[in-house]
């Protein structure tokens, strides 16, 4: 079991980076900037699910962070996809 | 023992995911802040899933491990999609303003 100490401050450290992560999307200079900062985004989600699955032993958390991992990679081709050529599919 | 060592890859993963948010956050152009979130985001995050791993029973380790080798698989090619995007759409603005 991870110690409260190092959960609860990996927590709060983790939500600081996702804040910081939303304020990158929101002020992206170019397209590609935002895809990436969603990108990482999600990431930084899976981290926090993986934090909480360790803490309590709790495997469903895990469930949805293979969800979200697949649901990011399909979104970040296609709108790359939709960079690319202004539309997802050719 | 194990705690211990949860512990520590808890906050190793931490240093790294932070590394990755930093260079997103600090540089300007595209492909260095792919080089900096595609990377150390992975490593950080399997980090992270690997303490889950360390300490849990065997779901949550098959679920883990599943995760990172997902993540490992599909990272890469996501930021390759995003740096071919980026590359091509800079070529076309650059081509535009020339003409």
């Amino acid at each position: 079991m991870i110690s409260d100490i190092v959960f609860y401050a990996g927590m709060g450290w983790l939500a600081v980076m996702v804040a910081v992560i939303v304020i990158v999307t929101a002020r992206g200079r170019t397209t590609a900037t935002r895809i990436l900062a969603l990108n990482l985004l999600t990431m930084l989600v899976i981290g926090l699910l993986a934090l909480i699955a360790g803490e309590d032993r709790r495997s469903y958390v895990l469930d949805a962070a293979l969800a979200l991992a697949l649901l990011s990679f399909v979104s970040t081709l296609a709108a790359c996809r939709y960079l690319e050529d202004r539309r997802p599919f050719r | 023992m194990r705690a211990v060592i949860a512990d520590v890859l808890v906050v190793a993963g931490l240093l790294v995911v932070t590394i990755g948010v930093y260079g997103v956050a600090r540089w300007r152009d595209v492909f260095l802040q792919l080089h900096a979130a595609s990377k150390a985001g992975f490593l950080g995050v399997a980090l992270l899933l690997a303490a889950a791993a360390v300490e849990g029973d065997g779901a949550t380790v098959a679920r883990a491990v599943l995760a990172i080798a997902l993540l490992g698989l599909t990272s890469p090619v996501g930021a390759h999609a995003i740096a071919r995007a980026a590359a091509r759409r800079r070529a076309e603005l650059r081509r535009g303003r020339r003409d």
